[in-house]
């Protein structure tokens, strides 16, 4: 033991890696992260202030400033980014609907990834006949058109935000569940979860100190990118009239909306879509960062002074 | 095997029933059909008519046993909005979606394949950047906004395609495009990160250091490993696309049973909705079932069971 | 690994070789005219020509009336009846064309006729079939007769003789949706291909894809210059105009305002639809005239016009458009008046009415282009003048249990979003639905009204005219029972390689025989 801790400390010195880096300098290593959190930080701001003090400029319709272009301050800061078909601040409007669309995209997401997650752990490891039956509810679930459930979630009960990310949430269920069931599967054969069997590690202990997180990192992989997909499928919603209705907003309704002025007023769409697409991205380079920072393996990447590209041979 | 397909069949069988059951009662949720059937400006008497001609009126428990007494015989009934059998209309709808669903899951398979084992070839090289930022992109972008923005822009003002429809291969070059677009960015996600678990484990440091060339330990090794989770998430994909071709069915005019069922529900057209669920479920079940013996069969330590 | 890998392949590469092996869509053709719908229509059958989807693609193409309606002024012109005259209140003569031909061969004569009839009216031949037992719930009856009923009677070989069940003053009109097909088409069931008398015959129909229609060479009148039709639908209308533009399709007889964006192929058109807010009256503040006054005051309706809707909409001052007989002149524009409506709503809140409870907009969704925009703005027009109000957009279905009855109980002050057409030349086909005591969309229920309205639907002539001219006053100046917004317009994209001029019932009908080549 005192060797090796020798051999490290001596390679920790020639190396120059300084460990007990702090979350922060983490970040500021990886710049795109870096500009990925910052982004995500900018956003929260919108949502938690943005309703309240853009509101009203969000709403107030102007019908003879209709489809003005972004680019110009002559109408003022609030028409940089132009104006929609009814005359309204894109800029304020683009805030005020950052609310609904971030609430609902993390709400469904989470939920998602929890419950699926878990269920997708307790199916690949608890045996064989528990395994059977959540995979076939899990499949139930997964052929049922997520669409079709949509709509028909939407048309008993209301087209609410809460509804939206229950429907939303059922539909990627069996996505988080098949594959953590996967990788469990996968993992459980592993000599490590044998050694931790044999010295005498209850199932419990076992799935949650030694599988999760092994399983976790491929989970936050998807949960980036389903972000994307659950704006976009409130946006798909919205686009066939099933969506959040108006006087509600979200980046999708708007995307959704604009379609009908692609080839006069281009920004009605591209700018809610933008939005979307940059939102995705920033929680992307921040999940992959964290990624990097859970696993020790890669983690040393970062701890390395220069942030050299390809793979370091030994 | 043999004994292990059978119960996944058996299994698969009853949640399937279950699911028709589900869908019965769910759609007929939605409410009543006579008021989407006939012309708004019908009287109240033609109303309550229709409702009793066709058993609208009848309370749910009665419907459903004739239901079933139907699909018994193989009728999975008549569609009144389209004056067709329901099982026709699904049963013509189909393969457009399938080869649709097809072409675009093969073309975004190889892609990602080859665009995510680049970049973990080098990762947090330029190619890894660009190819993650961009993959990330198309996986975020609005599928009918690039769908409409390409007929704006390659057909109109290019003139290098046809706007919509069926037909031959300048045809599918947009409608596979714009629905390649997501699963092509997941699968390039998941490619790379597989690759890297892949290329840190230790069995590619045995190869390493057996002096296997690096290009070799990339692009085999490590993307054996990548295979089984392309495996896992493109049976996810193959779903969702079958799921999500309404967009791209309905704005580039192809007659698809993602844009049928749709259809079917906003109009309360209960039969067609039954079929269309019926015959999709069916063919995602087989399609899970197949995925889980590919599985068994690339991962050995799964198979020892 | 490899042999895994090209297993999964295989499954995979499969339906990249049949994808290229796909159905031969019809080639174009320098003779035949496509057409691009919205939607695909749900069937063809000829006694469903009056609903829109259906006839764009039959109505006087496949199959013809005895009469046919001028939507200019709701005259109507000879077609397959060559006269006709009154023999009494129930019953007319007409005298029909000779010399006509089905498609199968099948002669045009009065026993024909009466079996057309029949079939359409939902009774057997000889007899009528008691409702609720079968029938084909043709939208020519749930839609144009309701409970009047109308029985055929070969006179001799081309006269005959219709008589209803109750006094009908224009029949002759009235047999203007009405479509005739042949004698052998089945009538247990709807038929996708039908045969009639028209200048083109069904050719095929590819489900969910096209349908192509073929000039008749036994057509009874003047051969008409396109030899083919192929008619396909896309649901965007952005891809319909640019279908048009690039010369993929010939018409697109409807498009959004804002895609007409090419003066020299699109053609703006009344389209014989009537917009407006239906006050439900029964519910408080609504059953207050003064309340639903300043509803109207409160809207600026120049500001919609040209802005979210096209600028060619007419002001609307009643359910009609003014080619329909019955149509008011007198009757004027609410002007646009914000302070007369908060002085009406002062008034109405001194004497205790409860102003203050909020009013919900409902609207559905696409009803017409921009419509969830037009609710938004008038939305906000009606909280400047101190409603409170809130707005639903909803999906078809939903909508449609809200417009017609019953009603249901703890509804609230709604505002619905409506639409209305009637190009059917009178005003009879409009008013008692929307505003009888026991009509299926009436908000409203006033004795006067109903009385004045069954007077009117006996008259005939000048009389006729006057005395709907009076029921609509009463409806709108009387009672002020709704909201009013436009007499709407659409808009028709047509390729440079044709020439054809919409008119306005070019959104339910487009005749074939109209179009030439340039």
């Amino acid at each position: 033991m005192s060797a090796a801790n020798a051999s490290s400390s001596v390679s920790a010195e020639s190396v120059n890696i300084r460990r007990g880096l702090s979350w922060w300098q983490l970040l500021w290593r990886d710049k795109f992260a870096f500009v990925g959190a910052m982004w995500l930080v900018c956003l929260a701001a919108c949502v938690i202030v943005g309703p309240e003090l853009l509101g009203k400029e969000a709403g107030a319709i102007n019908l003879r400033a209709r489809n003005l272009a972004p680019g110009s301050l002559e109408q003022g800061w609030l028409m940089a980014l132009g104006s929609d078909a009814l005359g309204r601040s894109m800029l304020a409007r683009l805030i005020v609907a950052s609310r609904n669309t971030l609430l609902i995209a993390l709400s469904s997401v989470l939920v998602a990834m929890l419950v699926g997650g878990a269920l997708g752990l307790v199916a690949g490891y608890v045996g064989r006949n528990v395994g059977n039956v959540i995979m076939r509810l899990s499949d139930i679930v997964q052929s049922f058109p997520s669409l079709l459930l949509a709509v028909i979630v939407l048309y008993v009960l209301e087209p609410a935000v809460e509804n939206l990310i229950i429907v939303l949430a059922i539909t990627r269920i069996p996505s988080y569940l098949r594959v953590a069931r996967a990788e469990v599967l996968e993992i459980r054969e592993r000599v490590f979860v044998d050694a931790a069997r044999a010295l005498g590690g209850s199932r419990f202990h076992i799935l949650w100190r030694h599988i999760t997180p092994v399983v976790l990192p491929t989970l936050l992989t998807i949960m980036t990118v389903d972000f994307a997909i659950v704006m976009l499928a409130e946006s798909g919603l919205s686009f066939l009239g099933i969506g959040i209705q108006p006087p509600e907003i979200t980046w999708g309704l708007m995307v959704a909306q604009g379609r009908n002025y692609l080839s006069q007023a281009w920004w009605l769409a591209f700018l809610p879509g933008l939005a979307i697409m940059l939102a995705t991205l920033a929680a992307n380079l921040l999940s992959s960062w964290i990624r990097i920072v859970m696993d020790p393996v890669q983690r040393w990447r970062l701890e390395v002074g220069s942030h050299s590209g390809g793979i370091q041979r030994d | 095997m043999l004994s292990y397909l059978s119960r996944r069949i058996a299994l698969s069988a009853v949640a399937l029933i279950g699911l028709v059951v589900a869908v019965f009662f769910l759609a007929r949720l939605t409410g009543d059909p006579t008021n989407l059937f006939l012309p708004i400006d019908a009287s109240l008497e033609t109303r309550k008519e229709f409702a009793q001609k066709h058993g609208f009126d009848r309370p749910v428990s009665e419907q459903f046993s004739r239901f079933v007494q139907q699909v018994a015989t193989g009728d999975l009934g008549y569609s009144m909005r389209k004056q067709r059998p329901a099982l026709e209309l699904v049963r013509d709808a189909y393969p457009t979606t399938l080869k649709l669903a097809g072409v675009t899951l093969t073309l975004a398979i190889v892609l990602a394949v080859i665009v995510g084992a680049v970049a973990a070839y080098r990762p947090g090289g330029l190619f890894d950047r660009i190819g993650s930022v961009s993959s990330l992109a198309a996986a975020s972008a609005p599928d009918f906004w690039v769908a409409i923005s390409a007929i704006l822009l390659f057909s109109v003002t290019l003139g290098w395609f046809p706007t919509s429809g069926l037909g031959d291969f300048p045809y599918w070059v947009m409608p596979v495009i714009v629905l390649m677009l997501r699963p092509f960015g997941l699968l390039v996600q998941v490619v790379r990160a597989s690759m890297l678990d892949a290329l840190a484990s230790a069995y590619v440091k045995t190869a390493r250091a057996k002096g296997v060339r690096e290009r070799r330990v990339v692009f085999v090794h490590a993307l054996r490993n990548a295979c089984l989770s392309v495996v896992t998430v493109a049976g996810d994909l193959a779903v969702g696309l079958i799921n999500g071709a309404v967009i791209v069915e309905t704005v580039f005019g192809w007659p698809g049973i993602g844009k049928l069922m749709i259809d079917a529900v906003i109009q309360r057209d209960f039969p067609t909705v039954q079929a269309a669920v019926l015959v999709t479920a069916t063919a995602i079940f087989i399609l899970n079932i197949v995925i889980d013996l590919l599985y068994v069969t690339l991962d050995p330590r799964v198979r020892h069971q | 690994m490899k042999e895994a890998r090209a297993a999964f392949l295989i499954p995979a590469l499969l339906p990249i070789a049949l994808g290229f092996v796909t159905t031969n869509v019809q080639a174009a053709d320098a003779n035949m005219v496509t057409v691009v719908m919205s939607e695909e229509p749900e069937g063809l059958d000829g006694c469903n020509s009056n609903r829109s989807t259906v006839g764009r693609v039959t109505k006087q193409n496949i199959v013809e009336t005895l009469t046919e309606i001028d939507p200019k002024d709701g005259s109507i012109t000879p077609r397959l009846a060559t006269s006709w005259s009154k023999v009494d209140d129930k019953t007319w003569r007409f005298k029909l064309r000779e010399g006509v031909k089905f498609h199968d061969g099948a002669s045009f004569n009065a026993a024909n006729a009466v079996l057309a009839i029949a079939r359409t009216m939902d009774t057997t031949s000889g007899g009528t079939k008691s409702r609720g037992t079968g029938g084909l719930d043709c939208e020519t009856r749930t839609k144009s007769f309701g409970d009047l009923s109308i029985v055929g009677k070969a006179i001799d070989e081309y006269t005959l003789e219709i008589s209803a069940n109750k006094p009908v003053p224009i029949l002759p009109t009235r047999m203007g949706v009405v479509s005739l097909s042949s004698p052998n088409t089945p009538t247990d069931k709807l038929v996708l291909s039908p045969v009639g008398t028209g200048p083109y015959k069904f050719k095929s129909w590819k489900s969910g894809q096209e349908i192509v229609l073929e000039r008749f060479d036994g057509y009874w009148g003047k051969k008409p210059v396109v030899a083919k039709a192929r008619y396909v639908w896309r649901s965007e209308s952005a891809v319909r105009a640019a279908m048009v533009k690039v010369g993929e399709a010939d018409i697109a007889p409807n498009i959004a305002v804002q895609d007409a964006t090419e003066a020299s192929m699109d053609f703006s058109y009344p389209n014989s639809e009537t917009t407006r807010l239906r006050i439900d009256m029964s519910q408080p503040p609504l059953d207050d005239k003064r309340v639903r006054m300043a509803l109207s005051y409160a809207i600026d309706r120049e500001a919609i016009r040209g802005s979210v809707l096209s600028k060619d909409v007419l002001h609307a001052t009643q359910i009609v458009v003014p080619s329909i007989n019955g149509h008011n002149p007198a009757l004027k524009v609410v002007p646009y008046d914000l302070a007369k409506a908060q002085q009406l709503l002062a008034a109405a809140k001194a004497d205790g009415v409860a102003v203050d409870k909020q009013l919900e907009i409902v609207g559905r969704i696409n009803i017409y282009p921009n419509a969830t925009e037009t609710m938004e703005v008038m939305m906000s027009m009606l909280q400047s003048a101190g409603f409170k109000v809130k707005l639903r957009m909803l999906e078809v279905g939903e909508w449609l249990d809200i417009l017609t009855k019953p009603y249901a109980e703890n509804r609230g002050p709604v505002l619905l979003q409506a639409q209305h057409d009637n190009n059917n030349g009178d005003a009879v086909f409009s008013v008692f639905n929307k505003y009888a005591c026991g009509g299926a969309q009436s908000t409203v229920c006033n004795k006067q009204l109903d009385a004045q309205i069954a007077k009117a639907s006996t008259l005939s002539g000048a009389e006729r005219r006057s005395a709907w001219q009076e029921v609509l006053r009463i409806i709108n100046e009387d009672i002020a029972a709704d909201v009013w917004m436009y007499h709407m317009v659409g808009y028709s994209r047509v390729g440079n390689r044709i020439n054809f001029t919409p008119s306005i019932s070019t959104n339910s009908e487009l005749h074939l025989e109209d179009i030439t080549f340039k």
